[in-house]
């Protein structure tokens, strides 16, 4: 906990002050005390770089929780809020809502921006049901059939949301295919109020139940023996991911492998309560998104890739890794 | 069963009558409207000063032959595939084939910039190679690796390890938007000199497949039976994944990514012939041509006047039979 604090402040520091525009430490520092006002160092600092490492930070967060929720509900180490397609519904409903507003849409307007993790539950909502509907057999939940499942709804929400974006009129196209990409380039101090609420609410809820995800691990029958209702506290908990994962996809678009790879390290650190995995989820979560974004924007600035691409390229040879090790 | 023992010749015999007419349909649909008889006309007596002829010869047949090939050539790996791992899931688009072909293009496309068209088939084929290895590789070392989950995940995650790192590539490279045409399905500027390079490359990859037809019927009976009845495992195994690899490489080198079509044509195919892949090869290969070739003249209606990417269309097609599948056989094994 104290290290990953350490290394957040770093990432923090070097996101904040390198870039085309490099600030040093005593720029930093003055313009937070607001001592020496520039405008040049407020702009780069206030409206474009901290806004965007804060979201990131957020994005991780959220993802990271996310990530060990749902496996800790699903009982399998390979799930995660991409590869189980959720990601990709509550993109697909985004993309839905901008289709029918396009023209008065923009990423600036307060109602829009305010109301878009709305949206995005809904799909994540609709895309968790239909995986669960069609996971559920035999009242049980089968993980192989579950990330199957994932798999195919991911691809269908895809295709939909790749059809309704070509009905769009450029402007709007091309907003909707930056941020589906998984970005965190169109950050503004908007996007992280947006965002605050869903952690409000969702965080504790889920903080308030992590004993629960220990429990999970015992058998249903002897859940139930022991008076717990069990799929009372699983809606709850999958509600309260879905909700963060919708705000996450609403401001990023759709990151994968965040939710996957943090559960595990988490595991190897700090062992196998909830009561710690899940704190420490979101902070390598946090750690996760705030440097790949940084590598996204700094290895080919001015351009930039996607993070979304970045943390694939780390998360996946993570996951080969797993699954050799994992059993499933 | 009288019927049902029929059905494969029904299904072979009339497949000439079928491929031509799902290909003229395919021939008068598209935004300008043609009358049948130019097309007819066009074939008989092309007039080159004629557009509308001009426009049939050099872009509308090209396409229509180039849907009925690649989906015959998709459908007949996704056949293999499923026969030879016993695996009901296991397709091209699951397995890395097409992420690996499309890898190797960005890679080409950046570092080897003057390319002709038949060099950049061979790479589509060479990156192929390598994303079916490095896919079939992990699964056969990863415990239950060619189980029917643990294949769709692995090649998944190694499909968007590949997109992402071409992606990433093509953005450090400013290539994207070239890389962007050549991912998402070319079929509408299918060049009929690309597919007279294939042909070769087809004719060798379709004789390999019919000729393994009946060793993949064993193969797809169990290791046991295969060992007892004398097989060469390996050889056939392998002969079989390049058989795959020519196929959907050509494919990918064609029109680029196309999925679905591998995975549901050989379940539909199986549902008329029975398991005799004797039969389901070639039937596959019917079926999954008149299959694509449907789903492209669909994508010019969904949301006329424009295209919509294949691929989109036969996600859309796909999916929900992907979902029936997963709903309907569970997660055992093939069959």
């Amino acid at each position: 906990m104290f290290v990953g604090g350490i290394g957040l402040i770093l990432f923090f520091y070097i996101s904040l002050s390198a870039g085309i525009y490099d600030v040093s430490l005593q720029q930093l520092i003055d313009a937070f005390l607001r001592r020496n006002v520039s405008e040049n160092i407020d702009l780069v600092i206030f409206h474009f770089r901290l806004p965007r490492v804060i979201l990131a930070g957020f994005v991780g967060l959220g993802l990271g929780i996310a990530g060990a929720v749902l496996q800790g509900i699903t009982k399998n180490g390979l799930a995660d809020p991409g590869i189980l397609g959720i990601n990709s519904g509550a993109g697909a409903a985004i993309v839905v809502f901008m289709f029918f507003f396009q023209g008065h849409v923009s990423s600036t307007s307060w109602l829009f921006t305010l109301t878009m993790p709305i949206y995005g539950l809904v799909g994540g909502l609709t895309a968790a049901l239909l995986i669960y509907f069609i996971s559920w057999e035999q009242g049980r939940l089968d993980p192989q059939r579950l990330l199957l499942t994932g798999i195919a709804a991911g691809a269908g929400f895809g295709a939909f949301t790749i059809f309704i974006s070509l009905k769009m009129k450029a402007q709007d196209f091309e907003m909707a295919t930056v941020w589906l990409s998984g970005s965190i380039y169109s950050a503004n101090w908007l996007f992280v109020l947006a965002v605050i609420p869903w952690f409000l609410i969702c965080v504790p809820v889920i903080m308030r139940r992590t004993y629960m995800l220990d429990l999970f691990r015992m058998s249903e029958e002897s859940l139930i023996s022991i008076g717990v209702s069990v799929e009372k506290e699983k809606s709850i908990l999958l509600l309260s991911s879905i909700g963060l994962i919708s705000a996450c996809v609403s401001v990023a678009g759709s990151i994968s492998f965040v939710g996957l790879m943090a559960p595990h390290m988490a595991r190897l650190i700090v062992g196998n309560e909830h009561k710690n995995i899940v704190p420490v989820c979101g902070l390598i979560g946090m750690l996760l998104v705030i440097g790949s974004d940084f590598i996204a924007r700094s290895v080919v600035a001015p351009a930039e890739i996607p993070v979304g691409i970045i943390i694939a390229i780390i998360g996946v040879p993570y996951f080969v890794y797993l699954l050799f090790k994992v059993r499933m | 069963m009288g019927v049902k023992r029929k059905l494969p010749y029904i299904i072979l015999l009339s497949s000439p009558i079928t491929i031509v007419s799902v290909m003229f349909l395919s021939v008068l649909s598209g935004s300008t409207v043609i009358h049948p008889v130019d097309v007819i006309e066009a074939f008989l007596s092309f007039d080159s000063d004629n557009v509308t002829h001009t426009i049939i010869m050099t872009s509308r047949v090209p396409r229509a032959v180039g849907a009925m090939l690649i989906g015959a050539l998709l459908a007949m790996s996704g056949a293999l595939m499923q026969g030879m791992t016993r695996n009901y899931l296991a397709s091209p688009s699951i397995m890395g084939v097409s992420d690996g072909a499309a890898f190797v293009i960005t890679l080409s496309v950046i570092f080897l910039p003057a390319l002709t068209s038949l060099q950049m088939v061979m790479l589509s084929l060479v990156g192929s190679a390598i994303g079916t290895g490095v896919v079939f590789g992990i699964a056969s070392l990863v415990r239950n690796g060619l189980s029917p989950v643990k294949m769709a995940i692995i090649g998944t995650i190694i499909g968007t390890f590949f997109s992402s790192v071409s992606a990433a590539l093509a953005t450090y490279f400013q290539v994207s938007q070239t890389m962007s045409f050549w991912y998402n399905a070319r079929i509408h500027q299918m060049s009929p000199d690309l597919l007279w390079f294939t042909i070769p490359f087809a004719i060798v990859g379709i004789l390999l497949a019919l000729a393994l037809a009946n060793s993949v019927t064993i193969l797809s009976l169990g290791e046991e039976t295969a060992v007892g009845l004398g097989q060469r495992k390996g050889l056939i195994k392998a002969l079989t994944m390049f058989s795959v690899v020519i196929m959907t490489g050509i494919s990918v080198a064609l029109i680029g990514k196309v999925g679905f079509v591998g995975l549901i044509v050989p379940h539909i195919t199986r549902f008329f012939t029975g398991t005799d892949y004797r039969w389901v090869i070639p039937c596959s290969a019917v079926i999954g041509g008149i299959f694509l070739t449907l789903s492209d003249s669909l994508s010019l209606y969904i949301n006329y006047p424009f295209e919509t990417p294949i691929g989109v269309v036969t996600a859309m097609i796909g999916v929900p039979f992907f979902l029936y599948l997963i709903k309907t056989r569970g997660v055992g094994s093939h069959r």
